[in-house]
C-alpha cells in the first residue's frame, strides 16, 4: 500500500462527512469578504494615486492653491506689500500641509497681443509662468528658447469658458471648440519703444488648476531680463502651493494668520476627496466586517468537519496518531482552499483594476494598470492571519 | 574491540552479540483509586488499587477480575485512556496524567499496544484498512506478514468487508492482528478472545505469543475467569 492509500484512509475517516454545498459556501463567503477587502484598499489606491500620485497629468487640482497677499485699505498705496520675500517663501515651504511651493512670475514688460482678420483685436496682455512641474497638463510642444519665433501658451480653460457662453452669444460671435482656440495665431509683440520683438503665439493647452495666461518660465525670465525692471523678477506677487490637504484646519488656520487669499474654487475638489475618505473608510469597515464573517464562516466549517469526525480523530490517536499528525492532515487539506480563495480574490483586484485604469482613460485620468502594494500588502496580511486562523482553529479542535 | 553485526570481538575472542536495543518499560501504578470505584475499593481489599505495584520486563501478567472490579478501568488506565482517578500511573518516568498528547501518541505508536474489550474498529474502514491504518503508522510489518497472518486466523476472505458488518468474532481477530502489527514493550489485553470459539481462542493466543516473545515483550492481560492462555509469571487478582 502506498502513502497515498493511507491519505485515502484518513481521508475517508475524516472528511467523509463533508458536505460539498457547504464547503463552497464557506469558500464563497470567505472569497466575498476577501474581495471586498482588496477592492477597498483598490479604491483608496486608486484615489490616492489619482491625488498625490507622480504621474498625474489630470486636472483633480484639489491639491493646489494659489495664495496672494491681500490687499487692503491700509496696504493699496504701499509699494512692495503685496510681494513675498523669501522669507516668507522658506516659511511657506514649512508650513502645515504644503509639499511644494512654486513662485507665480509674472511679465514686468509689456506685451501687445494682436490678430487680423474677421475676429480682429489687439489689447495688453498679461503673462505669468509657474514652474513645469505644477501644471495640470504639460503639452507636448510646452517649451521656448532665445531665439525662436514661436511661442506656447496655455489659457486658464475658464477663459474659454466665459468667452463660449458669456462674450460670444452676446456679441453674435461664433462658438470655439478647444481645437479651433489653438489653430488661431496671434501675434505678440514685446517690449518698449524701439527696441521690440513679435512672437507667433498660439493656445497649445488649457489648465483648470491655474487662472491665467501662462507662458514657458523661460520666455517670462527672458522677457525680463530683457525688457523688464531690474530685480523686479525676484519679486512674485503671487504663489502657487502643493498641499496634502488644504481643507485641513491647520493650512486654513495659517493662510488667515498671514492674511494669504486664495482662491476657495481650489477647495472644490478638497471637499470631494473628503468625501470619497468617508466612502472608502466606510468601504473598508465594511470589507472587514465582510471579511471577518466570511473567516468566521469558513472557520465554522471546519469545526463542524471536526466534529463531525470527532470520533474517529478519537480512535486515531488511541491506536497511536499524535494531534500533531492529525492537525497537519487537516490543515493540508483546508490550507490550499484558503490560498486559492485569497488568489483568487487577488485576480478579481487584478481585473477591476484593468477595468477602471482602461474606464478613467476616457475621462483623461491616469491609472496604473496593475494593482500597486497597497493591495499586495493587504492581500499578504488577510493571508497570513487566515493561515493563523485556520491552523489554530484546527489545532485546538483536534485536541478537544 | 571490532563490531561486526551480531559478533563482537574481544581480544581476539569471538563472542556472540546479542543485542538489546530495547529498554524495557517499567508501568508502575501508585495508590491509584479510580473515582468511580472509590467506595467499593475502599470496602474491600485489592492487589493492584490502591497500593504501589510496578510490572517490569518480560512478565506475563494475567489480572483476575471478577466483573465490576474495574478491569476494563485498569486497561484503560494503563493504557492513558482515563484520569478519573486519584494516585499515579507511570510509564517509565512519564506520570501519564501530566504527559502530553503528542507525546503519549508516539508511545502508543512504539511501545505500548492494546487489544480492547470492545475491538474499536472504524467501521466505515474495511478489515485489510483497519490493520493497515496502524501498520502504516511505524511499517514494521510487512504487508505479507499480515496476509499471513489473516490466513492463520481465518478472516483472509473478509479482508474486503466493512468493519461494520463484520461479525464479533471477525472483529476480534481483525483487532489483534491490528495490535501486533507495531513495535511494543508490553501488550495489554482486555478479554482479548471472548468473542472466539476454543479453536480460534488457541490459534489467536498461539500467534499473540509468537509476536510478544519477538518483540521480547511483556503482556497484561485482564480477564473474568482463570485461563491456560499464556504461560502466565504471575497472575493477581484485582
Amino acid at each position: 500500500m502506498s502513502e497515498a492509500t493511507q491519505k485515502t484512509m484518513l481521508q475517508k475517516l475524516l472528511l467523509q462527512g463533508t458536505n460539498k454545498a457547504r464547503l463552497w459556501a464557506a469558500l464563497g463567503a470567505l472569497c466575498v469578504g476577501t474581495t471586498l477587502l482588496l477592492l477597498s484598499v483598490l479604491i483608496w489606491w486608486n484615489f490616492n494615486e489619482l491625488l498625490y500620485g507622480k504621474n498625474q497629468s489630470d486636472s483633480l487640482g484639489s491639491t493646489y492653491v494659489t495664495i496672494g497677499k491681500r490687499v487692503t485699505e491700509q496696504n493699496m498705496g504701499v509699494k512692495g506689500a503685496t510681494i513675498f520675500t523669501p522669507q516668507d517663501i522658506s516659511e511657506l515651504q514649512r508650513a502645515p500641509e504644503v509639499q511644494d511651493v512654486g513662485v507665480i512670475t509674472s511679465n514686468h514688460f509689456p506685451v501687445y497681443a494682436m490678430m487680423g482678420g474677421q475676429m480682429a483685436f489687439a489689447t495688453d496682455m498679461p503673462l505669468e509662468s509657474v514652474p513645469d512641474k505644477f501644471l495640470d497638463r504639460m503639452p507636448a510642444d510646452w517649451k521656448w528658447e532665445p531665439g525662436s519665433r514661436t511661442l506656447p501658451l496655455i489659457i486658464s480653460s475658464q477663459f474659454l469658458d466665459l468667452y463660449n457662453y458669456v462674450f460670444a452669444p452676446s456679441q453674435g460671435l461664433p462658438q470655439l471648440s478647444e481645437g479651433s482656440v489653438k489653430s488661431i495665431a496671434l501675434n505678440m509683440k514685446v517690449g518698449r519703444g524701439d527696441s521690440t520683438e513679435t512672437f507667433l503665439a498660439h493656445v497649445v493647452g488649457f489648465s483648470d488648476r491655474i487662472g491665467s495666461v501662462l507662458a514657458p518660465q523661460s520666455f517670462i525670465d527672458y522677457g525680463n531680463r530683457k525688457y523688464g525692471t531690474p530685480g523686479a523678477e525676484h519679486a512674485p506677487a503671487q504663489l502657487i502651493l502643493r498641499t496634502k490637504d488644504p481643507s485641513a484646519t491647520q493650512f486654513a488656520e495659517y493662510l488667515k494668520q498671514h492674511d494669504y487669499s486664495t482662491n476657495s474654487q481650489n477647495l472644490r475638489w478638497s471637499r470631494i476627496r473628503a468625501i470619497v475618505e468617508v466612502v472608502t473608510s466606510a468601504t473598508g469597515i465594511l470589507a472587514l466586517l465582510l471579511m471577518g464573517i466570511g473567516a468566521l464562516v469558513f472557520i465554522l466549517f471546519i469545526e463542524l468537519t471536526i466534529a463531525r469526525a470527532q470520533h474517529s480523530l478519537t480512535l486515531l490517536q488511541q491506536i497511536g496518531y499524535g494531534p500533531k499528525y492529525l492537525s497537519g492532515f487537516m490543515t493540508k487539506r483546508f490550507l490550499p482552499l484558503v490560498l486559492g480563495t485569497v488568489i483568487a480574490s487577488g485576480l478579481i483586484a487584478i481585473a477591476a483594476q484593468a477595468i477602471v485604469s482602461a474606464k478613467i482613460k476616457d475621462q483623461g485620468l491616469v491609472l496604473p494598470s496593475f494593482p500597486g502594494w497597497p493591495v499586495w500588502a493587504a492581500m499578504l496580511l488577510s493571508t497570513v492571519i487566515l493561515v493563523w486562523l485556520v491552523t489554530r482553529s484546527i489545532s485546538g479542535a483536534i485536541k478537544k | 574491540m571490532k563490531k561486526t553485526g551480531t559478533i563482537i570481538v574481544i581480544n581476539d575472542r569471538v563472542v556472540t552479540f546479542e543485542p538489546n536495543y530495547i529498554i524495557h518499560m517499567q508501568l508502575s501504578l501508585q495508590g491509584v483509586v479510580p473515582i468511580p470505584l472509590r467506595e467499593k475499593i475502599a470496602a474491600g481489599r485489592s492487589a493492584v488499587w490502591n497500593s504501589t505495584v510496578s510490572f517490569s520486563k518480560g512478565e506475563y501478567l494475567f489480572v483476575q477480575a471478577p466483573s465490576g472490579t474495574g478491569k476494563t478501568t485498569l486497561v484503560h488506565v494503563l493504557y492513558g485512556l482515563r484520569n478519573d482517578y486519584t494516585g499515579s500511573v507511570k510509564w517509565n518516568s512519564h506520570e501519564l496524567a501530566k504527559t502530553d498528547a503528542e507525546t503519549i501518541a508516539g508511545l502508543r505508536a512504539r511501545n505500548l499496544s492494546v487489544i480492547f474489550q470492545d475491538m474499536r474498529l472504524f467501521p466505515e474502514l474495511t478489515a485489510w484498512e483497519n490493520i493497515e491504518i496502524k501498520r502504516k503508522l511505524t511499517d514494521t510489518v510487512t504487508t505479507q506478514q499480515v496476509e499471513a497472518w489473516m490466513g492463520r486466523l481465518g478472516i483472509s476472505e473478509k479482508r474486503n468487508s466493512l468493519g461494520a458488518t463484520l461479525s464479533y468474532g471477525e472483529q476480534q481477530r481483525v483487532a489483534i492482528i491490528r495490535a501486533l502489527v507495531q513495535p511494543f514493550e508490553w501488550l495489554l489485553m482486555d478479554e482479548p478472545f471472548s468473542h472466539l470459539d476454543h479453536a480460534n481462542t488457541a490459534k489467536a493466543a498461539t500467534l499473540v505469543l509468537e509476536v510478544v516473545q519477538q518483540h521480547k515483550a511483556g503482556m497484561i492481560l485482564a480477564d473474568l475467569d482463570e485461563n491456560t492462555y499464556f504461560p502466565y509469571t504471575k497472575t493477581i487478582m484485582l
